[in-house]
């Protein structure tokens, strides 16, 4: 930004009372704006103009989606309302999962509380039991080398 | 010995501003840069957890949860790096949560109040609180996330919620005078069912230009005569350029939420009445007993004081603080003297009420 013009030396900015007068002009007519949009008339005219695109634009908006609905069917696809249905159900079934993801850690938590498993294993998914060592003596076998089948 | 000169042709500054203008009103600037992870998604809504970059023994242990409006991208709250609330509020040792609401589909047409309050906050609270590993927490919402906000701590805020920070609250809509929004949408002007039939949500950009035909010189042209006037201070050009991605980034608002902010609540200030009824329970503005700290901006064309003040009189808070500042209805958390006044202040309520 150019420095503010002063007299201490400072380089003057000859555009500056232009900008000066420009800001009195956009301040006055800001508020006049202000007063103008706060109004019951500016109120009722936008209003009245959003109204009526709504209603000129209604049938053109109901042709396209008929006509988009006979296409869609036609080509075997989902419409929109079958996209939106199955959007629907899935935030639904993603609820649920969150609910059963939290029970889980409930559950998970009371465990650790309990002591009944140590905190490192809580998260772990079970292990299956190790087998039990047989009595019978077994012989390692060897490794094989590489290329003996 | 010669003088060092610095020769500068008009010519040349002058296609170095366009050049400037051009990228700052064509491209996005970097913003939300505080690494944050993804911790829990629920449709289009994802709640992150901001990388505490303070050990845990210098951390508060209760938790803050920020919740802004639906009809905005929430990253205002984090807007660029060495200006941003979140960042402040990481080094002062807080455990920092965002709720995303994202922006809603054909699918989310029929959300509603209802919804936001009692499907998503209370499983995104449940998440939060699994893991931060307290039971406490503290909500800050902002502008619609206030009303989020509020309506959670009357219905659920006996689960956990200790602190409550409202910012440019819209809640009581009894002044009709004094709000242009509420004439806007007056109903002998405005067929809100007419406009939902045809768009399903309200569509960012009609919310868009709604706020900005509050103010319609300051934003459509004073707004861009700043920029002009201050085009050399790269400083504020970088400030103005986050402004304007954040600005230009709108969010639909999901049509049953439309529908119930115009009628029940500009029209018929149900919340302030007792009269808002949630998923069959009345909200009773005296059931929040949470620690409360309502923060009004002074200059604020979109929530004026008048909504934000008279909560205070209704909730059941022992400790309740109303603050003002100076500032719009953003510029308060975003603008330049956020850093000096509203967070600070913020930090400073919330720190003693965080042990």
């Amino acid at each position: 930004m150019a420095e503010d013009p002063t007299h201490d030396g400072k380089r003057l900015d000859p555009m500056e009372p232009w900008r000066a007068a420009r800001d009195i002009y956009m301040d006055a007519w800001g508020k006049t704006m202000v007063d103008m949009v706060n109004s019951e008339a500016y109120a009722q005219a936008t209003g009245a103009m959003l109204d009526s695109y709504m209603t000129v634009s209604a049938p053109f908006r109901e042709a396209v989606e008929k006509a988009m609905l006979k296409t869609l069917e036609q080509m075997a696809m989902p419409s929109r309302a079958d996209v939106v249905s199955i959007a629907e159900r899935m935030t639904n079934i993603e609820m649920r999962l969150d609910d059963l993801d939290a029970k889980l850690d409930n559950i998970q938590r009371l465990i650790v509380k309990v002591g009944a498993v140590p905190r490192s294993q809580a998260g772990k998914a079970p292990q299956p039991s190790k087998p039990q060592p047989s009595k019978k003596k077994t012989t390692k076998a060897k490794p094989a080398k590489r290329g003996e089948k | 010995m010669a003088e060092d000169t610095v020769i500068t042709d008009p010519a040349i500054a002058a296609a170095d501003r366009l050049k400037t203008l051009s990228r700052v009103m064509t491209t996005k600037a970097a913003i939300a840069q505080t690494p944050k992870e993804l911790v829990w998604t629920l449709n289009k809504s994802k709640l992150y957890r901001y990388i505490p970059v303070l050990p845990k023994e210098k951390r508060h242990p209760i938790p803050l949860l920020l919740v802004f409006a639906l009809m905005n991208r929430p990253y205002i709250l984090d807007l660029r790096r060495g200006h941003s609330f979140v960042e402040y509020m990481l080094n002062k040792g807080y455990d920092l949560y965002l709720l995303d609401w994202g922006a809603p589909g054909p699918e989310d047409k029929n959300l509603k109040f209802d919804d936001y309050t009692l499907d998503y906050m209370p499983r995104a609270i449940r998440k939060l609180k699994a893991i931060s590993g307290v039971e406490e927490f503290s909500l800050l919402g902002w502008c619609i996330g206030a009303i989020l906000t509020t309506i959670y701590a009357a219905l659920r805020g006996d689960e956990g919620l200790r602190n409550l920070i409202l910012l440019t609250a819209p809640l009581d809509f009894s002044n009709k005078q004094g709000l242009t929004f509420a004439r806007w949408t007056d109903e002998r002007y405005f067929d809100v069912d007419k406009v939902l039939a045809a768009f399903g949500n309200m569509p960012g950009e009609m919310i868009d230009y709604g706020a900005k035909a509050l103010k319609p010189v300051e934003n459509y042209v004073g707004n861009y005569v700043k920029l002009w006037d201050n085009i050399d201070d790269p400083r504020m050009v970088e400030g103005w350029h986050a402004m304007n991605t954040w600005v230009t980034d709108n969010v639909p608002l999901a049509g049953g939420v439309f529908r119930q902010l115009i009628v029940d609540l500009y029209r018929n200030d149900k919340l302030m009445r007792g009269e808002l009824v949630i998923r069959g329970e009345r909200v009773e503005l005296s059931r929040i007993q949470a620690n409360l700290l309502t923060v009004i901006a002074e200059g604020d064309h979109i929530t004026p004081s008048c909504q934000s003040e008279p909560v205070m009189s209704k909730v059941s808070s022992p400790d309740k603080e109303l603050f003002r500042v100076k500032g719009g209805h953003i510029g308060i958390m975003a603008g330049s003297g956020a850093s000096k006044y509203t967070w600070p202040h913020i930090d400073g309520w919330l720190a003693s009420r965080s042990q």
